[in-house]
Formats: C-alpha cells, sequence, structure tokens
C-alpha cells in the first residue's frame, strides 16, 4: 500500500507545484513508483512545470465521474521512469469534487504506487480539504516571510482538526520545507532563520531549499530542476526525497561563496 | 552591542521583528482556533458566579504555544 503525500502551504505563490513536481521527480529517480496529482481544480500547473502539458487527454475529474479508466489518464513521464502524473481538470466549477469520489480514486492510486503526492490548490476551501482529508503525510512549505509562516500555521491546524487521521484520533505526519531561502539575508539577520521559522511551526523539518534562479529557468523549459545535477535547489530536493525514505541525510551547505559562515549551520544561529 | 552599534544606532534586524509580530499573532490565532465558542463559555461561567458571588469582571484568555494550552480566567469580585 502505497502512501498518500500531499503538498500544501496555505499561502499561494510559495513553490507548492514546483516542491511537488520535484520531490516526486526525486521519488522515482530514487526508483520509486510515484504519481504526482494536481489538485488545483480549475487552474492547472503541475503540467507545465512536469513538461507533460501536451500530452493531457482526460483529466483527474475525468476518472472520477467515469469518463475514462484511471490508465487512460494517466500520463507517463518518458524523462523519468516510474513517475506518472494525472493532471488538473480545467473545469470552471472548483467545487466538482466528491469526498466519496476521491477516497475511491486516491485508494486505487495508493493500490498501484509507493507514492501519491497531491498537489492542493492554495486557500483552505474545499480543494484543500479534498487534498489534505486523507494524507498519510504532508509535506508543509513556506517561505521565510511572516504571511506564509502565518498561513503554514493555519493550514497545520487545519490538518489537525479536519483530517481523517484527526477524526480516527491519529495525526497526519507533518514535515516543513523552507523554500526560496537566501542565507545572505539570513546571514545579516534580515531573513527569518531555519531555526525560527521551525520555532514559529513546531513541526519536523525535512528540507531547506535555496532560492535559485534555475528553477525559474527549469519551470520554462518544463524539465523539473532535480534533472539539473549541478545546482543546489535540484540537491535539495533530492536529499528531501531521500529523508522521505527515511535515509539520513546532511542538510546542504547553502553558505554564500564570500560568506563568513562556511556551514548551512549558520542559519541555525 | 559593538561601538560601531552604539555610534550609528544599529537599528534591530528584521528578521527578529519578523519573529516577534508572528509569535504574537500566532498565539492569538490558535487561541481563537481553539475555543470557538469563548463568547457563549464566558457568558456561562458569569451566570454561575454571579450565583454565588458579586462579580464585577470576568476576563478569558487562552494561549497556545503548541507545546502547551492554558485558559486563563481572571474574575474580579465586586466589593
Amino acid at each position: 500500500m502505497g502512501i498518500i503525500l500531499t503538498v500544501t502551504s496555505g499561502k499561494g505563490g510559495v513553490g507548492k507545484s514546483t516542491t511537488t513536481a520535484n520531490v516526486a521527480t526525486a521519488l522515482a529517480q530514487e526508483g520509486k513508483k510515484v504519481v504526482a496529482v494536481d489538485f488545483d481544480i480549475g487552474l492547472r500547473n503541475l503540467d507545465m512545470i512536469l513538461g507533460l502539458e501536451n500530452r493531457i487527454v482526460y483529466d483527474v475529474v475525468n476518472v472520477m465521474e467515469g469518463d475514462c479508466n484511471l490508465s487512460q489518464a494517466l500520463i507517463a513521464d518518458k524523462k523519468t521512469p516510474g513517475l506518472f502524473f494525472l493532471p488538473a481538470s480545467q473545469t470552471k466549477d472548483k467545487n466538482i469534487l466528491e469526498k466519496e469520489k476521491v477516497r475511491k480514486l486516491l485508494e486505487t492510486l495508493k493500490g498501484q504506487f509507493d507514492f501519491v503526492l497531491i498537489d492542493s490548490p492554495a486557500g483552505i476551501e474545499s480543494g484543500f480539504e479534498h487534498a489534505i482529508f486523507l494524507a498519510d503525510m504532508a509535506l508543509v512549505v513556506s517561505t521565510p516571510d511572516v504571511s506564509a509562516v502565518r498561513d503554514a500555521d493555519r493550514v497545520i491546524g487545519i490538518m489537525d482538526a479536519k483530517s481523517e487521521k484527526a477524526i480516527n484520533g491519529e495525526e497526519i505526519e507533518k514535515l516543513l520545507i523552507v523554500n526560496r531561502v537566501k542565507p545572505g539575508m539570513v546571514e545579516r539577520g534580515d531573513m527569518l532563520s531555519i531555526e525560527d521559522v521551525l520555532q514559529i511551526l513546531a513541526i519536523k523539518l525535512i528540507g531547506v531549499v535555496p532560492d535559485d534562479e534555475k528553477v525559474i529557468s527549469s519551470t520554462n523549459t518544463g524539465q523539473p530542476v532535480v534533472h539539473d545535477m549541478t545546482s543546489k535547489s535540484g540537491e535539495a530536493y533530492r536529499r528531501i526525497a531521500k529523508r522521505i525514505l527515511g535515509e539520513d541525510v546532511e542538510y546542504l551547505d547553502l553558505s554564500e561563496k564570500n560568506g563568513f559562515l562556511s556551514k548551512i549551520k549558520g542559519l541555525f544561529k | 552591542m559593538s561601538l560601531m552599534d552604539i555610534f550609528f544606532g544599529k537599528k534591530q534586524a528584521s528578521a527578529n521583528i519578523a519573529k516577534d509580530r508572528l509569535t504574537v499573532m500566532l498565539a492569538a490565532e490558535r487561541g481563537s482556533n481553539a475555543l470557538p465558542q469563548m463568547e457563549e463559555m464566558k457568558r456561562e461561567i458569569l451566570e454561575v458566579i454571579k450565583k454565588y458571588t458579586k462579580v464585577k469582571e470576568i476576563t478569558i484568555k487562552s494561549e497556545n504555544n503548541q507545546n502547551i494550552e492554558m485558559l486563563e480566567v481572571e474574575i474580579v469580585l465586586d466589593r
């Protein structure tokens, strides 16, 4: 039985879809069978980040409504063996998802894949609730700024109250990714440090991704940055995948070349 | 604080300000999430206390920092 891993943040634009695409790709590179599901109904995005936008025939709503088989809608990523993608629907009605249909789909996917990554929509409306309801684990993405951290806190609280696990007295395992960290600014005291964010949100850290222009150029070309073996952000995502698989991996050295603090430990001051 | 900071009046690093503002904000927000029926509870407690004493004022504060959840009830009696 696979694991449902929901990527969420509350605030939009902090890098949820980028995180989903890269963690999914990195898990597949580790030999896992992975499906990335875009739950952002009405506003699909993940397809372009994965570079699969031209191969969409059916979407997640078609599968749930029985317009097609699951296998007809799943898109295999030719660049990464083991990685599959299920696109969001472009329907205008974002409230189209129904709890029981979502459950049936996700349970089927769990039976076929090691990891089911759900790219949750921003906000805390019904689409978000469907995305977290059946989650086993959640990757909470936040950037080190007040609005993203505040919204992440809200989302953590909602997961602890409204998920199926919460209703059954269990807890979704919540793992924090701090995205777009600028080590120079942290060193100058002008950006919340990783330790600050961890103290405030009080969940387990699973990754720190530096602010990296390569994320933008890789999105431009539809090749997730994990494919770029020279990029720091790509390396950060590869390490996140390893940690999800239970490996104890060191944190990246994010210090800037002219920085006086040579280890990421500087971020924990 | 270095001598330079004393002379030039170093401004407080903005990250610390962000952290303080967030901590205060979230303590309040987490509290209000945990007890959606705070007003109702306040009214009921007030009624019970009124039965036995002369209450002047009652304030209930909830605090939550994810490790500990606390409800602080302050009852001021009328003399």
